[in-house]
């Protein structure tokens, strides 16, 4: 570990790892994108994204509400890619594989400071209007008025609780430093489908950047709604070049 | 920013229900004052959200409530989750219980009610979210004053409906079956028999039973969350006699007349 301390000090208030979500709900889509753009795109953080089948990579979005947690009741909205561990060689296997942040939005200063302080998450903070109680989950982000993006998730079939990934690396990369954050959940009431979401793209970088990779065109590989979700966020840590 | 804030007033809200409302506001940028007697709780529910502000408050206390409301300004939402629900026999519970129940549960809604909605309609606007109970539908053993001032809540939610509609106002009166709470599971603990080893709902799920309610047209006033509640009110309307007995048999006592083994 090392480099990162267990304790911080957000806003007045000590913060201590692991942070605890008590209550959180999500709705999530992954799309399988092209290799070459996707690996374009997270370049600037070293890490090469995983390719389940030869030419794809992930890249999936998700929005988040945080009722009960460490951070604070928050939304967010989330941009990630799949990715090798470093250094290790390329496989379709998916073990070991971890989610790359590659964009943030959240719409509270408390957690925007933690996320950026603690982990060096790509926060930023935006307007994130969010409805979770109907069959279709429905997000916005928008930055200044202007709509940078725009996701609904349709119903699946409910799932067996205790399915889904316990545990994963989550990467992000702030001003040159990758690093890396162990990240544990414990999903209930899962529904699943595949296909099933609904993009909409705005004019916003991001925004842009997803339309690169076919976005806007493409069909969710699945589609993931979360009704109770508890997580922990552990220490991050410094990976190597 | 340009976004328009709005401001939530949560009653009730230094646990449960109350406090998940408070959080899932708050997380939707809501201002949300949170009002609760206990101060422990609600800094709880507040921690580390500039936006959620409390107010220890005594919804029994008419003033008080008037205060609280005034300082809150003009309130798009209010959420009034604040009850009691001590469980007593009809002819034993002392007498002191039962006019604590009435004057939070009842006369703490009647509170809360007159120190808001007359600002909501001079605004043409708001929603006023009431927490009754199933109970006042179907009331079981020990739930006589309990299920009496839930009973009280819907008459009054019904009347102010009548009164009030067409302004602009949302008027929901939640009757949600048992709720997963530390009070509920305090409750459920205590007295196993009387809650019929109910397993409570999830409080996420009421809530987003609210939520999905405010789209529907102003005078379907009462919520009833989930299918097992739905199903029995429905069985207590078509069915009364026959719902009554499942009810009683399944909350009696073990001793009691309406025999049941534990």
């Amino acid at each position: 570990m090392g480099s990162t301390a267990d304790k911080h000090v957000i806003q007045g208030e000590h913060v201590t790892l692991p942070v605890r979500i008590r209550d959180a709900a999500v709705a999530s889509a992954m799309f399988a994108v092209p290799a070459a753009p996707a690996r374009a795109v997270i370049a600037y953080a070293g890490l090469e994204v995983a390719e389940p089948l030869p030419g794809r990579a992930i890249c999936s979005l998700a929005f988040v509400r945080y009722a009960d947690g460490d951070l604070g009741p928050y939304h967010e909205f989330a941009v990630a890619f799949l990715v090798r561990r470093p250094g290790a060689p390329p496989t379709r296997r998916m073990k070991g594989v971890g989610a790359f942040i590659h964009w943030l939005p959240v719409n509270q200063e408390f957690t925007l400071e933690a996320g950026r302080t603690i982990w060096g998450f790509p926060k930023e903070l935006a307007d994130i209007p969010m409805d979770l109680s109907g069959r279709v989950k429905r997000c916005a982000v928008r930055i200044g008025g202007r709509t940078v993006i725009e996701l609904a998730v349709r119903p699946g079939l409910p799932l067996p609780s205790g399915t889904g990934a316990p545990k994963i690396d989550a990467y992000s990369c702030m001003d040159g430093v990758t690093r890396r954050t162990g990240w544990t959940m414990a999903p209930s009431g899962v529904r699943m489908r595949p296909g099933g979401a609904t993009l909409r793209l705005g004019d916003h970088p991001v925004a842009a950047e997803l339309r690169g990779l076919g976005l806007d065109r493409a069909r969710a590989l699945s589609s993931t709604a979360v009704r109770h979700l508890t997580m922990e966020f552990d220490a991050a840590e410094e990976v190597g070049p | 920013m340009t976004r328009e804030v709005r401001t939530a007033l949560v009653t009730g809200a230094a646990g449960g229900l109350g406090a998940l409302a408070a959080q899932r506001l708050a997380a939707a940028a809501w201002d949300v004052v949170a009002v609760d007697l206990d101060a422990a709780g609600l800094a709880r529910t507040a921690a580390r959200s500039p936006n959620l502000h409390t107010r220890v408050c005594d919804v029994t206390d008419p003033a008080a409530v008037e205060r609280v409301a005034a300082e809150a300004g003009p309130v798009q939402r209010v959420v009034h989750a604040a009850a009691i629900s001590p469980l007593g026999a009809a002819l034993e519970q002392p007498l002191a219980d039962v006019e604590r129940v009435l004057r939070v549960d009842y006369l703490g809604t009647v509170h809360v009610a007159r120190a808001t909605m007359p600002g909501m309609l001079d605004r043409g606007r708001g929603e006023l979210i009431l927490f009754s109970s199933l109970a006042a539908w179907v009331p079981g053993y020990l739930t006589a004053a309990y299920a009496s001032a839930k009973a009280a809540v819907n008459a009054f939610a019904e009347a102010l409906y009548q009164e009030t509609a067409g302004r602009g106002v949302t008027i929901r009166c939640v009757c949600p079956r048992q709720v997963d709470t530390p009070m509920y599971r305090r409750i459920a603990a205590e007295h196993p028999a009387a809650t019929g080893g109910m397993q409570g709902m999830p409080p996420g799920l009421v809530l987003d039973a609210v939520d999905r309610s405010l789209a529907r047209p102003a005078a379907d006033l009462f919520v009833f969350p989930d299918r097992l509640t739905r199903t029995t009110v429905t069985a207590k309307r078509l069915l009364p006699a026959a719902t009554r007995r499942v009810i009683g048999l399944r909350t009696a006592p073990p001793d009691g007349r309406a025999d049941r083994s534990p």
